[in-house]
């Protein structure tokens, strides 16, 4: 193991990590809200043009701005045509460009139902291996396709929802208008950057598929290859997480090393954790980013302290002295090229930034771990995935500014529009859909014997009902991160065609309803900010909004995590 | 009360005595399920205490979920449900009591009144006065009480409003004017009146009054809608939980949750503090405003109130006593000071206004000659809000006028500079300026001096507090009306003020999506009270002004704008604060239930059962303990719903940091505390043999369920 007995080395790396991304959050962010807000920015000379030819290549007027359905209808109807185009092109990806690689098949149908699904929903939950399932031609026409479009959306919606607070006139922006800015002012460049930098880290980036190579044993062996930089890039970047490889990110050739680790958490963090402040700036307010990145870090800082804490501390199932050899109580599945906080951090990020991506494996972490990655997907939002992470937090904040609003004897109101019942009602569907969608497959899986028995020690028993919850959490959340289990296979008829439909429902019924939410905020005047109104940008207020989002996920889910990872712990 | 003079018995509150056998009635009433329904969350523990019964009655019905069925058991949870939803209804049905007593002494007053009515041919006959319809004219002489509303049309009296009002002094009403009108059940103290009637019977202020307090028409105002649309959402996504937990449980074999623990743990995760006492927090904010002698025409009117930013305040009456007295006189360049004494003796001595009678006696003392007006020999104009000047007309033609600078101007033009500046200098000093002119010549000034109520200062500050912005209207102007509003510390004012002032900065206001509040009395005051967010009528206006408004003042204190937007605010809070408890008292029951679900299992579980913090190790009796604790915890804080959260004017953040450590941490401590009492109560309570023996005998009695 090369686990740093130097405390100071694996923390401090990290705490540089994000210090960078803390540093450069404020102005990626400010730059994010004047594309959300159709303002111009930095090289517009560039993008312009680009644009228009999109606008006039779709036959989009760009000057037009859309009321709730009309949007919702461009929005509902253009990820129709992305989800078709997926399924189809997977099921017969022999037929497309790029589709000879040897040995690969074309996908059966619920197997391409569930994976188009799940790329264009930004889940990027995998029921295949991509060397061996996926042809080259699919990956860069489809998967990639939907990693840049997926993100697109859910920036597009994020933008069209604080437009309603913003707005007075009962319009929420244009669809088509704020994809086409979001994927080409904000995801390719930074894609691209992104990308040229981990070439230069080692990442391959090639279009031949394999090399062979001859091993010290005198065989031969094919090695996958392919446009690896290039996809881990926006895989990161627009919180997608479905690897090239099935290793996703502990494969050397996607993660080679210690720095490309640490960069790789950075390109995870820079979308989300600037959200915050892209939201303040597109209304123009520019303190409003601090409750929010407060609320953020509280949970997410929480959330690598269990992880850490939880690997570190005694399992009681290993001996201590077997612990002690191996640098971890909880030692299996932990990648030996990083340090434990390294990976730690790296495992926490991609799960709470809905990424998805894998360095450790979930299913060996501590159940203490386990619950941590499991919270981070009930909220969704510290800080959730690209776009999404911050709606669903909005939509939090909404909830707790109401009952909080009450509490200092006023309607309750946020940026002068007033929060009635129509909003709340919205908001509030989102406490139900979760739930349902979680809860739903979950005992439907378990009753239809869709899953063989669970096994009788309680320990091996509650590992696997956790990997069953965690993989319905993790589709209903659309973050794309797996636990994987010995006993369970997901590769099937049952999980296909029904993690389809948990990622469908789990993407667009929020996504509506946030729309909704903006449709109700902009037929409203706002009233000027009085004396009397809630100051959110307070630390009272972020400090209300942590506490508000914890006990409100952890009364929906206590229940859940007491069968799964609590049952876990001493369960033999 | 507001005010001091107030003779206790003859309060609206005096009969308030809630009845005991009404509140017991009213809260059985409360489970008829045509009721339940109208609130969701209670409506969910109804539908389990019934199906609780249902399995009491033949336990084989679900064996699957009536594993280890216990009967005692079973009687405990149907109980508990049935006193959680009880203790609701009695919350309620104590909220309507109140209101029900107000309206019940209200209806004393009126019971089996005759009118004379006086038809065209001027007779005069008794008739019932259900038999009134608008328009009628009927007379009431001395001694008599005023059968209906109505506006006099010929005569002056005194009446004594006290059973309405409990304001024991007597109030002048008149024909012609502002002040007309009377309202039926007030009685005439002296003189005798013609009053043409403007309401119809069912529909007077009376009417209106009692049907307001007895809450039967209370519809559900804006946040109380969105509070029950979250409430219902939090139950719905609890209900899907509970159910989740129990099939899983029961799929992974770990635990068997039966239907009476799956209840019990639902009702007691659900927002039921919250959720039962939500009726009650609308009613009594009702009542309580009432208690304040304010009618407010519906409940939305009072939570408007707890949400004000800008209170239009008359600066007479409400920030100044109104009582301005001349304190000196100025003559114009090249006027004999003699000159303008006696114009201002002779101008004003008709004139009855407390400005009018100080002008007179301030001339009178400085000059030697006195005045006398020969009957007939003049004609006096009355001041009027278009002219905004006053005066007399002599029989020789010779007019004397007085009113504010710029009246004056308009009628004699520029005044000379050195006045001009003198009545500058004088506005400066926070005093009002008259100009006399005689015949279209400026004769000179006198200085009023305008006195603000003793107390106004400190309720303006504490509206500040509260986030309102306080703008004072007033004729005066300018510089007269800085200098008050200065004095005083109203945030803005509108110096000049004509009649429409007040509508236009309503509607600017409004069209700023601000929430305005005014209080007026008079009939020019009507179109801004109606388009007034509040618009606060005092008892002594007109009854258009009284139509127009939606909360009428007894005590026509327009102060009292003060103490009603802190029962709208306190509305807010108490809903807001009862919702926190609500929520974070939830926490602790998981941590007593969960563990205890699993105690009965065999090995391992060593996580789940490290959540029994509270150290709990009866199944039953843990689960008994906390939905009795979730019952308990609604009759605990009926008081604080009835009487709203305290409020202290406060920026919001304080009271947000306040209220959520005494709410927030107070309902997530109080559970662990409480859960735990309630438990030791009950285990001790199982070891006195007579309970014991109590039990035994009702198993005996419930033979395996009841059929």
């Amino acid at each position: 193991m090369s686990y740093s007995l130097s405390l100071v080395g694996p923390y401090l790396d990290i705490a540089i990590v994000f210090a960078l991304v803390l540093a450069l959050a404020p102005s990626i962010g400010s730059f994010m809200g004047r594309v959300f807000m159709n303002r111009p920015t930095v090289g517009e000379g560039v993008f312009g043009p680009i644009e228009r030819a999109i606008y006039r290549l779709l036959g989009v007027n760009p000057r037009h701005s859309m009321r709730v359905r009309e949007y919702a209808v461009a929005f509902l109807l253009s990820n129709a045509v992305l989800i078709l185009w997926i399924f189809f092109l997977l099921m017969f990806q022999n037929r497309f460009p790029w589709g000879a690689t040897p040995g690969i098949s074309p996908m059966a149908w619920d197997l391409a139902l569930h994976s188009a699904s799940s790329f264009s929903t930004n889940t990027d939950f995998v029921h295949f291996v991509t060397e061996s399932q996926v042809t080259q031609g699919g990956l860069l026409l489809g998967l990639q396709v939907a990693m840049f479009l997926s993100a697109g959306a859910g920036l597009a919606i994020l933008a069209a929802f604080i437009r309603g607070f913003v707005r007075k006139d009962g319009t929420i922006g244009n669809y088509f208008v704020d994809i086409t800015r979001c994927v080409v002012r904000i995801l390719t460049p930074l894609s691209i950057l992104g990308a040229v930098v981990l070439v230069f880290l080692g990442l391959p980036e090639t279009f031949a598929t394999s090399a062979t190579v001859h091993t010290l044993l005198g065989s031969t062996q094919s090695i996958p290859l392919g446009p690896v930089a290039s996809w881990q890039s926006i895989m990161l970047i627009g919180s997608n997480g479905g690897g090239i490889f099935g290793a996703n990110s502990a494969h050397p050739f996607e993660n080679p090393s210690a720095l490309s680790n640490l960069f790789e958490i950075g390109l995870m963090m820079v979308v989300p954790f600037s959200s915050p402040f892209a939201f303040a700036s597109a209304v123009r307010r520019k303190g409003e980013a601090l409750p929010f990145l407060g609320t953020i870090l509280i949970v997410f800082f929480t959330a690598v302290a269990l992880v850490i804490i939880g690997q570190i501390a005694t399992n009681p199932d290993l001996s201590p002295i077997a612990a002690l050899s191996q640098g971890s109580a909880y030692p299996v599945g932990q990648e030996t090229r990083f340090t434990l906080p390294e990976g730690a951090l790296f495992q926490t990020v991609s799960v709470y930034a809905n990424v998805g991506a894998n360095n450790m494996a979930i299913g060996a972490l501590s159940p203490i771990g386990q619950m941590a990655m499991l919270f981070g997907m009930f909220t969704q939002s510290t800080p959730g995935g690209v776009g999404t992470g911050m709606g669903y937090l909005l939509t939090n904040a909404l909830i707790a500014i109401f009952v909080g609003g009450l509490m200092v004897g006023r309607t309750p109101e946020y940026l002068g529009k007033k929060i009635g019942r129509q909003q709340i009602g919205w908001a509030a569907s989102l406490l139900l859909v979760h739930p349902v969608l979680i809860f739903t497959p979950l005992v439907a899986t378990l009753m239809g014997g869709f899953v063989p028995p669970l096994p009788t020690a309680v320990g091996a028993s509650a590992h696997t009902f956790t990997s069953i919850l965690y993989e319905f959490t993790s589709e209903a959340a659309n973050n794309g991160s797996g636990m994987g289990s010995v006993y369970v296979n997901d590769a099937t008829l049952w999980f296909n065609v029904v993690g389809a439909v948990v990622m469908l429902i789990g993407r667009f019924f929020p996504m509506i309803a946030m729309l909704m939410i903006s449709h109700y905020f902009s037929v409203q005047s706002p009233l000027p900010p009085g004396p009397g109104t809630l100051k959110t940008q307070s630390f009272t207020f972020t400090i209300y909004l942590t506490l508000f989002l914890i006990i409100l996920t952890a009364l929906l889910f206590l229940p859940a995590l007491a069968l799964g990872p609590l049952t876990q712990i001493g369960g033999g | 009360m507001a005010t001091g003079r107030t003779s206790p018995s003859a309060d609206v509150r005096a009969d308030s005595r809630i009845s005991l056998a009404y509140v017991l009635a009213e809260s059985i009433r409360g489970f008829d399920p045509r009721r339940e329904i109208r609130h969701p969350v209670m409506f969910t523990v109804y539908v389990l205490f019934l199906f609780i019964l249902v399995v009491m009655l033949d336990p084989g019905l679900f064996p699957d979920l009536t594993v280890g069925y216990d009967k005692i058991y079973y009687l405990g949870t149907a109980v508990l449900l049935f006193a959680t939803l009880w203790f609701a209804n009695l919350s309620e049905g104590i909220a309507e009591a109140q209101g029900r007593a107000q309206a019940e002494s209200l209806r004393q007053i009126r019971g089996g009144l005759r009118a004379r009515r006086l038809d065209p041919a001027g007779t005069e006959s008794a008739v019932p006065v259900e038999t009134l319809r608008i328009g009628d004219v009927f007379v009431v002489p001395q001694g008599e009480t005023i059968p209906m509303d109505g506006d006099v049309v010929h005569g002056a009296a005194q009446i004594d409003e006290s059973m309405l009002t409990g304001e024991s002094q007597t109030v002048l009403r008149e024909s012609g004017g502002d002040r007309t009108s009377v309202l039926g059940g007030s009685r005439v103290a002296e003189g005798e009146i013609q009053v043409r009637v403007s309401a119809l019977q069912g529909q007077s202020f009376l009417d209106r009054l009692i049907r307001l307090v007895e809450s039967t028409t209370r519809e559900k105002t804006p946040n109380e809608i969105a509070l029950n649309v979250l409430l219902s959402a939090l139950s719905l996504a609890l209900f899907i939980v509970v159910l989740g937990l129990v099939y899983l449980c029961q799929l992974t074999g770990y635990a068997a949750i039966d239907v009476a623990t799956a209840s019990s743990l639902l009702v007691s995760l659900l927002p039921t503090t919250i959720g039962g006492l939500l009726p009650a927090i609308g009613i009594s904010g009702i009542n309580r405003v009432a208690e304040a002698n304010v009618i407010a025409k519906s409940g939305k009117a009072v939570e408007a109130a707890g949400d004000l930013d800008v209170l239009i305040l008359d600066k007479t009456g409400t920030i100044t006593t109104g009582n301005r007295l001349a304190v000196q006189l100025v003559p114009a360049p090249e006027v004999e000071m003699g000159d303008l004494l006696t114009a201002a003796l002779v101008g004003s001595s008709l004139d009855d206004t407390p400005e009018g009678r100080s002008i007179v006696r301030l001339a009178a003392r400085r000059s030697a000659q006195s005045v006398r007006l020969e009957p007939g020999s003049f004609r006096v104009v009355p001041f009027s809000a278009e002219r905004r000047m006053s005066g007399i007309v002599l029989a020789d033609g010779t007019e004397i006028y007085k009113g504010s600078v710029s009246a004056i101007q308009d009628y004699a033009g520029e005044l000379p500079p050195t006045l001009a500046n003198a009545a500058t200098e004088g506005a400066r000093q926070g005093m009002t300026v008259l100009v006399i002119a005689r015949s279209k010549r400026t004769l000179g000034l006198v200085y009023l001096k305008d006195v603000v109520k003793p107390g106004i200062k400190e309720r303006l500050a504490e509206l500040r507090r509260m986030g309102i912005r306080t703008v004072m209207c007033t004729g005066d102007n300018r510089l007269t009306a800085a200098t008050i509003a200065k004095e005083a510390g109203v945030d803005d004012f509108i110096a000049e003020a004509r009649p429409e002032a007040k509508l236009l900065l309503i509607n600017r206001e409004k069209a700023q999506g601000r929430l305005v509040a005014m209080t007026g009395d008079g009939t020019n005051d009507a179109p801004a009270l109606a388009r007034a967010d509040v618009g606060l009528a005092m008892n002594s206006g007109t009854s258009a002004a009284k139509e127009a408004g939606n909360m009428v003042d007894l005590d026509s204190d327009p102060t009292k704008l003060i103490q009603v937007v802190s029962i709208g605010k306190q509305l807010l809070i108490t809903r807001g604060a009862l919702t926190t408890f609500s929520i974070t008292n939830d926490v602790a029951k998981y941590f007593a239930i969960i563990p205890v679900l699993f105690a009965t299992a065999g090995g391992g579980f060593v996580g789940v059962r490290a959540l029994n913090v509270l150290g709990l190790s009866s199944p039953h009796l843990a689960v008994l303990a906390t939905v009795l604790f979730n019952a308990l915890m609604i009759p605990t804080l009926i008081p604080l719903a009835l009487r709203g959260v305290p409020f202290r004017p406060r920026s919001a953040i304080d009271l947000l940091r306040q209220n959520l450590l005494l709410y927030g941490i107070g309902g997530l401590a109080s559970a662990f505390v409480g859960i735990k009492a309630v438990y030791i109560v009950l285990e001790w309570l199982g070891r006195i043999p007579a309970w014991q023996s109590l039990l035994s005998a009702l198993a005996h009695f419930l033979p395996g369920g009841f059929l």
